[in-house]
């Protein structure tokens, strides 16, 4: 009993390209040990946390309470002391030279100030060059003065005969899905989305593109092969090594970050896969458009590497974006495949928390590898 | 040395010829928008002879071997390659036949053995047969002990006839050859097409488009090719016969180029070029031709050396049926 | 391929400079207020009038909650429990409950900070009105702070990344296609014709280079223009001095492009090499997005033979801060010492492959 099996010759490209991809060492490095690199860099070297904040110190009051004062924000890891100035002229060029970031000025009526029961105000200056760092650093500041204000608050009350004073409200801030704020958590998702749309798009272009420009395409055209056979024994190299990179990225999240998958691995694989056509297709697509390497690389790596890293939410929020940007994020299948990463990777939520940004990427997929093959099977004619 | 399977094999595939003919075309036409590429032209191959297109570059070789091995589709007309028909049976096609374009399309980037398995794979063989057609194309390329050798590192004459070797290793029997020769050394080429009459004598059907004359006198019939029409069809005797009406005169005198210029407004020469040092004239068959050109010449004080009738070569039919085209697109422009 | 290496960035830039933004406010916020009281009501109005949350949804239950944070319609929940109120005049503290969505650190830091600011603030207030019921007359004390923010009054990201683009934009277009350029005349072996007519290497080599420079140059003048046009972002220290700054820079850049040019074989090698592994780490490890601070100290050892790093400080003190040279002499200084080591070995490797 025979059975009508679809026989698909792709073994001989699938190995040609295999070669190929080992001979160029650099291509390969790239693609298998920058997504770890990368990692790497993330996790421990380039995260948001703002921490090690260069301060400096002007105290015109100079007593054991200010000193007091000014050590609260140097016991935490958020502030380093780079200097304690003499005199109010030096704050500029400190500024200016960016040798502190903060400088805290401390009137000489400030323990007067907290004796009498009255308010004492401090006086900092933030360089907002980088907005980030400024906001962040301004809500840490706030904090320290708040707390602080409280415990001189509490011990006027004490002087002046209450005692046991509580604070009335029993504050418990609760973070989920990544207690710590690790920036790698954040990033993790984002950097494992950018590793794949990068490697299907860019990698799938110059194959196919390789092919025409070398002239050898011609030969495998007048082959038995079909178009078919071709597309498939060149992308599935470039699949299996995006994979391995993408699991190389998980599994060292895991080891070194301590992220593991909450949620469903069926679904995460099910999701990426989705997406991954999604990006072939695109790899396609532009495959056909142009007629060499150079411009192909070129223009993968601009409608793929840089959109998914600045627009998807990748790196930056995207909700703070003025609208018009907002809406071009639409078009990016890397923003919903991001959703979806993080849903599941971080919050281990289920389908009905992401469906609608699958079904999203399932139609995005289906959109390009239509376009794309019929692209394709024109120009092979 | 064995060029085929030392023991008679069959092909791996058959090949329903109707006839005896391999190749068949009937007023073949491409165009390409405006541009007619291909004009109406119509001939048959014979199974295992070499039949050679001869033209200029751009005057539809390249075209109609595409159309042939079923990368472009015709506009008009049709043809029938092993029997199937070059606008719908493309697949049934391309697993009987080989082609090997000028640019040797291999991969620079992999060695010789690798471009062999890869092509082998590509067409199916595997296992026992790959190895054994590999062999035979590493030897018959003379390749023995470089197998190892990146392709890019291998020089004209070797990478023509690897190319050779990776476009025949399935054994198709009808094979199709672009302008094989372009850019190797003679010596090559003559070992090429020493391999290119071993194969015919084997029976496999050989199409192969040239522009070089001394090539044309190889094959078994020749059509000339020029402005996308076939001005001219037949074996390399046949053609040089069918300028019968003319007589070809070789001229060696001390100013070829006045000469020609001279003879040139004769009401009974036809055609001038220049050949080596001397100049080929062709006349209408008038009597004492000779005579006239020795006294035209003589008259205008050119020292006349040899005059002497000659059998036509390739290139005078050429060039005659060429001038003869023009004249032919002229009246009919006008 | 030109058109494309120029707009490309170009678009780039824009795009960055509007989107690339940290800043945080409107942060979604759903609210389950199983209190009803009007001290419940207060305390969710703190945080409704400032602009930095936005209370996307009101609860009944607190399973939605759980959905607003895992469908990440709301970053920020905020739990009031019955018998608020009344614990609020007991005595007692009364408990609240606040959640975060931690995927989003940046966005879930500064929230939760700015949460805890109006919390402590409003629970400041409540104490001290209870204490000025129970007659107590003299205010305590307490200690406040004015902020003053220097250079980017408004914390726009945009005058922050602006700068910062200049300095990438000068490195793809001055590092990336010199390299490219140059490679590219190798493989079509147009540079070997060169090498066997009577110029010498160095004329070669200014010839190659020339055309780069003069591009970078009138980047920065592209960029400067466009910035103070549509972000209305000005060289407050001077046009001048930036060029002057910028051209020390290309030194480096232009040494780099040249030094890849003598060990990439092919265009596709030279692309590579150039954006993996030269640009992508001296645009991470510079300052431009990650402030060095953070990094582990072997790191920011590193980060100091980055010429990229010392480009950002000078450009962002020349668009921000309006400064001299006289605090930035340092980093000219720097890429100078940089530009000329990395040129004349580049030089010298290239001369040693012409032979």
């Amino acid at each position: 009993m025979k059975s009508h099996m679809v026989s698909l010759n792709i073994l001989p490209i699938v190995r040609k390209e295999f070669r190929q991809i080992k001979r160029d060492k650099r291509i390969l490095s790239i693609l298998l040990f920058i997504p770890a690199l990368m990692l790497l860099m993330f996790g421990y070297a380039l995260n948001f946390d703002v921490k090690h904040t260069s301060m400096a110190v002007y105290d015109e009051d100079r007593s054991s309470t200010s000193r007091e004062f000014v050590e609260q924000f140097f016991i935490s890891e958020y502030f380093t002391k780079v200097q304690t100035l003499e005199s109010k002229a030096e704050i500029n060029n400190l500024l200016d030279a960016e040798q502190a970031r903060v400088v805290l000025v401390i009137p000489s009526s400030f323990t007067k100030d907290i004796q009498r029961g009255r308010a004492a105000s401090v006086q900092v200056i933030v360089d907002g060059a980088n907005s980030n760092a400024a906001s962040t650093v301004l809500g840490y500041i706030n904090a320290i003065i708040q707390q602080y204000s409280v415990k001189v608050m509490t011990e006027s009350f004490v002087r002046m005969g209450q005692q046991n004073i509580t604070m009335p409200i029993d504050f418990e801030p609760r973070v989920w899905y990544n207690p710590e704020l690790e920036s790698a958590k954040f990033l993790v998702p984002g950097l494992i989305a950018f590793i794949l749309m990068v490697t299907a798009v860019v990698s799938t272009a110059m194959a196919i593109v390789r092919e025409r420009e070398l002239g050898t395409m011609e030969q495998l055209m007048v082959s038995p092969i079909k178009p078919i056979e071709l597309i498939l024994g060149k992308t599935i190299p470039y699949t299996l090594i995006s994979l391995f990179a993408t699991v190389t990225v998980l599994f060292l999240g895991y080891i070194l970050f301590d992220v593991s998958i909450k949620g469903s691995i069926f679904l995460l694989s099910l999701v990426t896969f989705i997406f991954f056509i999604g990006s072939l297709g695109m790899g396609l697509l532009i495959s056909t458009m142009v007629e060499t390497q150079q411009l192909a690389f070129m223009i993968a790596a601009i409608v793929s590497m840089l959109p998914t890293f600045i627009l998807s939410g990748f790196v930056f929020p995207i909700r703070n974006m003025p609208i018009i940007i907002q809406g071009i994020t639409y078009l990016l299948p890397a923003r919903y495949f991001l959703v979806v990463l993080r849903a599941i990777i971080l919050k281990g939520a289920g389908l009905s928390a992401f469906w609608d940004q699958a079904l999203i990427l399932a139609i995005y997929a289906f959109f390009m590898i239509s376009i794309s093959s019929l692209r394709m099977r024109k120009i092979l004619r | 040395m064995k060029l085929w399977n030392g023991h008679k094999k069959q092909p791996a595939t058959t090949v329903p010829f109707d006839n005896d003919v391999a190749v068949v075309a009937e007023e073949l036409t491409k165009k390409f928008g405006k541009f007619v590429a291909v004009d109406h032209v119509s001939f048959k191959v014979k199974r295992g002879e070499i039949f050679g297109f001869l033209g200029p570059n751009g005057a539809g070789k390249s075209t109609t071997i595409r159309m042939l091995c079923g990368l472009y589709s015709p506009t008009e007309g049709s043809a029938r390659v092993g029997g199937f028909d070059i606008a719908s049976q493309t697949d049934e096609i391309k697993s009987r036949i080989g082609y090997m374009s000028q640019k040797f399309s291999l991969y620079e980037d992999l060695t010789v053995e690798q471009n062999i398995n890869f092509y082998g794979g590509i067409y199916g063989l595997e296992g026992a047969r790959l190895e054994e057609r590999k062999r035979w194309a590493i030897e018959m390329a003379g390749l023995t002990g470089k197998e190892s050798t990146l392709a890019h590192a291998l020089s004209g004459g070797w990478r023509q006839r690897l190319a050779l070797g990776c476009s025949i290793l399935h054994e198709p029997p009808i094979l199709f050859l672009d302008e094989p020769t372009g850019g190797v050394d003679p010596v090559s080429r003559r070992k090429f097409w020493d391999l290119i009459y071993d194969l015919s004598h084997r029976g496999v059907t050989i199409f192969v488009t040239t522009h070089y004359m001394d090539e044309a006198e190889h094959c078994n019939t020749l059509g000339l090719i020029y402005s996308g029409k076939l001005i001219a069809l037949g074996s390399p005797t046949e053609l040089k016969h069918s300028l019968d009406r003319y007589s070809v005169f070789e001229v060696q005198c001390s100013n070829p180029v006045d000469a020609m210029e001279l003879l040139r407004d004769q009401a009974w020469a036809a055609e001038t070029s220049i050949f080596g040092s001397a100049f080929h004239i062709s006349t209408l068959n008038v009597s004492d031709a000779e005579k006239k050109i020795h006294g035209i010449l003589t008259n205008e004080k050119i020292v006349v050396s040899r005059i002497e009738k000659i059998i036509p070569s390739l290139e005078d039919v050429f060039i005659q049926r060429i001038a003869e085209e023009d004249v032919r697109k002229n009246g009919a422009r006008n | 391929m030109f058109g494309i290496s120029f707009f490309a960035p170009v678009f780039q830039l824009i795009i960055l400079g509007y989107a690339a933004t940290f800043d945080v406010s409107k942060i979604p916020m759903a609210v389950c207020d199983f209190d009803h009281s009007s001290s419940s009501r207060s305390l969710i109005q703190k945080f409704t009038s400032t602009e930095y949350f936005i209370v996307e949804g009101y609860f009944e239950k607190t399973s939605e909650i759980d959905h607003q944070l895992d469908d990440g319609h709301a970053s920020i929940a905020l739990v009031i429990p019955r018998g608020f109120e009344k614990k609020l005049g007991s005595g007692h503290p009364a408990p609240l409950q606040l959640i975060a969505d931690g995927t989003e650190t940046s966005t879930a830091g500064i929230g939760l900070s700015y949460a805890s600011i109006i919390v402590s603030n409003y629970a400041q207030n409540i104490l001290l009105e209870s204490l000025m019921k129970k007659g107590s007359v003299t205010t305590p004390a307490r200690v406040s702070a004015e902020f003053r923010v220097w250079y980017n009054p408004e914390l726009k990201s945009r005058n922050f990344m602006v700068p910062g683009v200049l300095g990438l934009l000068l490195m793809v277009m001055t590092m990336l296609l010199t390299s490219l350029a140059i490679v590219k005349e190798k493989e079509l072996g147009t540079l070997e014709q060169l090498v066997v007519t009577p110029i010498k290497p160095y004329q070669l080599i200014i010839g190659k280079l020339a055309p780069f420079f003069l591009i970078g140059v009138i980047d920065v003048i592209l960029v400067v223009f466009f910035a103070s046009l549509i972000f209305s972002l000005p060289v407050k220290g001077g046009v001048l001095l930036l060029l002057l700054l910028s051209l020390i820079f290309l030194m480096t850049t232009l040494g780099l492009g040249l030094f890849i040019s003598t060990i990439s074989r092919t265009q596709q090698q030279a692309m590579m090499t150039a954006i993996f592994f030269f640009m992508l780490p001296m645009m991470f490890f510079s300052g431009f997005v990650f402030p060095i601070e953070n990094m582990p100290t072997i790191i920011q050892y590193v980060s100091y033979v980055i010429p990229l790093r010392y480009y950002f400080v000078i450009v962002r003190g020349l668009f921000l801060k309006g400064v001299g040279l006289d605090i930035l002499w340092p980093q000219a200084l720097a890429l100078f010492i940089f530009g000329s080591v990395i040129l004349s070995m580049s030089v010298l490797r290239f001369q040693k492959k012409l032979e």
